[in-house]
Order: structure tokens, then sequence, then C-alpha cells
């Protein structure tokens, strides 16, 4: 079954509106934009042979959490003392490859898409890249939507960045 | 080297150079005068339980094959084909009973005895006595889980290595009957950092909490405040480098963020002298010299809420002169229910794994100070190291090595950078 375009429209809408959120350090605007079950996970990445069972562990994650703890994250970058974040970095979302299908309730969608963040700190031209997988669940809430369940896998194994102090 | 010859006397009185903490001389000297001697860390028994299950590691730039046999015993490999040296291994971790290169085909059992050899008859003439070309074996040996390996044939024993610092590494090994487990496969990431500073800081750094992770104290999460923050111990090995800081705070209840069931089990596990000093103990911050360090620490995911106690387990592997990649476990107790294991994990990715509130500000400072130390103008200026210098040690203190009353000192980083001094700038 196929989705309505203007449904396609208005996720993708979401989404490129969440980016801005991010990008634009608005992060109180970004963390309502998560459900209050919300989860927000990214599994850790191993380089395994091609028939093994799995490559994203099932158990160890980057980040784990919960609306709670996210919130915890967000109050952390609002004091004065968030060091790695200070000077702010530069980050920019891009989003490609986005992919709409109905969820197993109703009012839900799952979307799949590839996010390719740049990230730039201080006078450094070096840059950090980080390339992820996205699988999120999101659920229709009144005009809009509410991020439940943020999954991102990160395609290096050994991630090249000093510090993860930037949301994926 | 001319910065090595003078660093003995600047130690002694609590100056150390600038340029240690990032310079290419250096690195040249720590992979084989330090890295070639040392016991360095591999990894915990619980990665490979299974007869086949491998993780690769690193000595310095060596690529490590750690495998449990099909007879059940820990081996260590050079993860490199004897015939013309490619990697065999391409993977992190899985099972095997054996490896074949992919080159020219040359195959090898987990243990790392040569048992196949394409063309055996018809281009070697039956001639290639295989039993000479097994893999480069690599010496090992454990501690209470624990897995290291040296490239020095003649090194001391492990036992020897540690020298009593197994004391206060069983704080983190011995929660229970049954020690600690991995949660689950390490995250791994790199640094433009030099493993140095890491290893330092995890020595017992009391002194850069307060400041470095301020927003912990903002947002309510430490019970302990700026004004009992130095309250503690600083123990060091001497001659060995292995250092802990322990922190502690007044009134806080035993072995605090522990479910009540594993404290009783400690009463059992841990000798009365471990109790006394572990009951009081907040937080636990210590290194296995050269390069593998551990934090305890009671933890509130959310400031206020029940905790728990969540244990990592970090690898400061360096790859050149101010780059390292980091390896960061998590250790759970084996006997807590799994879902303590969880909360203790959740715990440790929200504050310590690479995303952790805490680890990206020191990873912040550590890039920094790296860079900082690599110009020019600091190849010639040392750092003073001199906190602690009068202070006398414990007398009555019940554990090995030498301790001090106080947390926010340098009393053990002396004994870190003399014991790296007695590495790299030995003769030959």
């Amino acid at each position: 079954m196929s989705t309505a375009v203007s449904v396609e429209l208005a996720v993708q809408r979401f989404l490129a509106q969440e980016c801005l959120a991010l990008d634009e350090r608005r992060f109180r605007d970004w963390l309502n934009m998560f459900a209050e079950d919300g989860r927000y996970e990214v599994p850790v990445r191993v380089t395994r042979e091609k028939d093994a069972e799995w490559d994203l562990s099932p158990k160890s994650k980057i980040f784990d959490d919960t609306k709670k703890t996210l919130e915890i994250r967000v109050r952390r970058l609002e004091t004065d003392f968030a060091w790695a974040e200070q000077p702010p970095s530069r980050t920019r979302h891009h989003l490609s490859n986005i992919l709409l299908d109905e969820g197993d309730e109703a009012g839900t969608y799952l979307v799949r898409s590839n996010c390719l963040i740049y990230r730039s700190r201080g006078d450094q031209p070096a840059y950090d890249l980080v390339s992820a997988q996205r699988r999120d669940l999101i659920r229709e809430n009144g005009d809009g939507f509410l991020f439940v369940h943020r999954w991102a896998a990160i395609d290096q194994s050994t991630v090249g960045s000093r510090n993860l102090s930037f949301f994926i | 080297m001319k910065l090595l010859e003078n660093m003995g006397d600047a130690i002694k009185q609590g100056r150390v150079p600038a340029r240690i903490f990032n310079d290419s001389e250096v690195w040249e000297l720590e992979k084989t005068k330090l890295f070639g001697k040392v016991w360095s860390f591999l990894g915990h028994e619980s990665e490979i339980p299974q007869p086949g299950d491998y993780v690769t590691r690193y000595i310095a730039d060596n690529s490590i094959i750690l495998a449990r046999d099909e007879h059940g015993e820990i081996k260590a490999n050079l993860n490199m084909c004897r015939h013309r040296g490619n990697q065999i291994c391409k993977a992190e971790m899985g099972n095997s009973s054996h490896f074949r290169c992919s080159y020219h085909g040359w195959v090898y059992k987990n243990s790392g005895e040569l048992v196949g050899v394409p063309y055996l008859k018809e281009g070697y003439d039956g001639l290639l006595d295989r039993s000479k070309w097994g893999l480069v074996s690599v010496r090992v040996d454990s501690y209470e889980g624990l897995i290291f390996g040296t490239l020095d044939p003649k090194a001391p024993t492990l036992e020897e290595y540690l020298g009593g610092f197994q004391f206060y590494l069983d704080i983190y090994l011995k929660p229970g009957p049954n020690g600690v487990e991995v949660y689950g496969p390490p995250d791994r990431w790199a640094a433009e950092t030099d493993w140095k500073i890491c290893a330092e800081n995890f020595s017992g750094d009391g002194y850069h909490t307060p400041v470095a992770h301020q927003f912990g104290f903002q947002l309510g999460y430490f019970p302990s405040s700026g004004s009992t923050h130095s309250l503690g111990w600083a123990v060091h090995i001497p001659d060995k480098g292995h250092a802990i800081g322990l922190g502690h705070t007044p009134g806080l209840p035993p072995f605090m963020g522990y479910p009540d069931a594993l404290v009783e089990h400690m009463k059992n596990t841990l000798s009365q002298g471990q109790q006394d000093i572990f009951a009081k103990t907040r937080t636990a911050v210590g290194t296995v010299f050269p390069n593998l360090s551990f934090l305890i620490q009671p933890f509130s995911p959310i400031p206020g809420e029940p905790g728990v106690r969540f244990c990592t387990m970090r690898l400061w592997h360096p790859t050149g002169a101010g780059q390292m990649e980091m390896y960061s476990w998590c250790l759970v107790p084996r006997d807590a229910d799994p879902e303590y294991k969880e909360r203790a994990y959740q715990a440790y990715t929200l504050a310590f794994g690479q995303a952790g509130t805490f680890e990206q500000d020191d990873f912040e400072n550590w890039t920094n100070l790296t860079r900082q130390a690599g110009s020019s103008l600091a190849r010639d200026l040392e750092f003073p190291y001199q906190m602690g210098m009068d202070l006398t040690p414990i007398t009555d203190w019940p554990g090995p090595g030498i301790a001090v009353d106080r947390y926010v000192t340098e009393n053990n980083f002396r004994n870190q950078w003399a014991t790296w001094l007695n590495y790299v700038g030995a003769e030959g």
C-alpha cells in the first residue's frame, strides 16, 4: 500500500525541521519533537565476517537514551560548562534516501533515511564526517509528528571523531 | 635523546617536560622500549568465552589475535601470515577454528600452528617445515579475567609486573563471587590525543573534576561538593607505575550504588583490608601502567533518582605521536540481575561512552592539550608536578604501595612518569 504523497511531504518536512533545530542549536525545540515515551539509540558497530550473526551489537550502544536522559543532555548544553561544545561545533545534518512506510499501529510510520553529518570545531580546518543509517518510528500528533524511536547506526566501527557531543 | 637526560631530576623536583605529550621521537622510543617490554592489555576472558572465540587487538602497532583455542586455552598470536605478512584476520571478533590467509592460502589453527600450505608438494617439493612457520606467538597471562600479553620473552611474570596493584584492581573485578563480565563489545573511536594524558588522568586526577566536569555539579550529579572533593586517597606502586585515586565523601552509604546482595557477597570475596578501604570509596579511578584504566562511580542518570554503580574499563591505544584509538568497555558484576546490568550500562553510556557527557569534555581538553604540547615553543617547556610533594605516606595503610591521605594530588603521576622514563630512557 502506498502512503499518500501529502504524508510523505509532511514527514520530509518534519525531518528537515529536526535537522534545522539541531544545526541551529535549538535543542529544546528538538527535544519537543520526541514523544514522552521516546527512545534514542545508536548501537555499537563491530567489523565482522560476512556471515556473522550481527555487526551491530545487540547489547552495546553509543547512545541509549530516554526522553528524560536526552533532557539531561540538553540541560548540560545549556550550562556554561559543556566544554566539548564551547565554542559550539558547527554541524550540518544532510538527509537523503528518505523512505516512508506505515507502522504497525495506526498513525505511526517507519521512516528510513541516510544521514551525513558534517561537524566543524574551532578554527581547525579539519572536520568530522559521520555517516549513519537512520530508522525512525514516528507517530502522528495533531497536525505534526513526534519521534517515538530514533535508531541510527554509524557506518564506522571505529568512529573518527574525538567525541560525540552532537546528536545523530 | 636529550629531552630524557634531565627528566629524572626534573621529576624529583616536581616537573615533567611538556613535549612528552606530543613528539614523534618519543613515540618511536615508546613503540619498542615501552610497548616492547610491558604487559599490555589484550582483552577480558568474557569476550572469548567459547572455544574458537577470538578478538583482534593491538600492542602498539602490532595487530594481535587473541583466541580461545579448541582446548579452551587462551592464545595470542601476531595477526600476520608468516609467508608474506598479510593480515590473516580482518574481523574485530568472531569464532573460528582456523584462519586462512587470503593471499596464498596458508592455514593456521586458532592456536597459531601452521597446518595448511597449498602446493606443499608441487611447489615446495614437500621441503617446507610447517612446524617452523607458525604464527608469531605472544606470551599471555591473566589476572581475574584480564588477559595481558607481552612482546618481551624475558619480561617478569604478570604477577610480579602488577606488583601488588591486584589489591586495588579487585574493587573493579570482584563485586561478587564470580567477578565481572563485559556488558558487550567496546566503543571504539579515534582522537588526536596522546595516550599518556589519558592514562595520567585516570591515575587519579581528582583535580580536574570540579572544573572539567563542572556541569555535573551544576546538574546535581555529584554526592561530593567542591569543599569535600579533595578528600580521599592516592596510592601508587613504586617503580611499577600503577596508581589509583580513591575519592571519599563522608556520610555516603558503604559501597553506594551496588545492590545489597552484592555488598553482602563482597564480605567473602574481598579481604578485610580491601573492605575497609573500598566501602569508603566513592570514586575509584586507576591505571595499570602503561595504558589500561578503570573508573567506578555511583551514578544516577537522572540526578536525585536512585542510582547504580557503573564501571568502565578503557584502553588508550596509541597509534602515533599525539594520536590514539580508544577502546571503552562497561564491566558489570556477573552475579547482578539482568535489569541491574542494563541500568549500569545505561549509566555508563550517558556518562562515559563515546557520547558520554563526562567523556565529551575530557577528550575536548585532551585533544587541545595534545596540539599545544606539539608546538615549537612547548618543546622546551616543563609542567609543574609538585602537588603533594611534602605529603607523608600513611603508615598504617592496609594495602600495598604508597598511599597519601588526599584525593587531589600528583604523587601518582610523578611515579608514573618516573616509571615511563625507566623504560623509554633505558640504554640499548
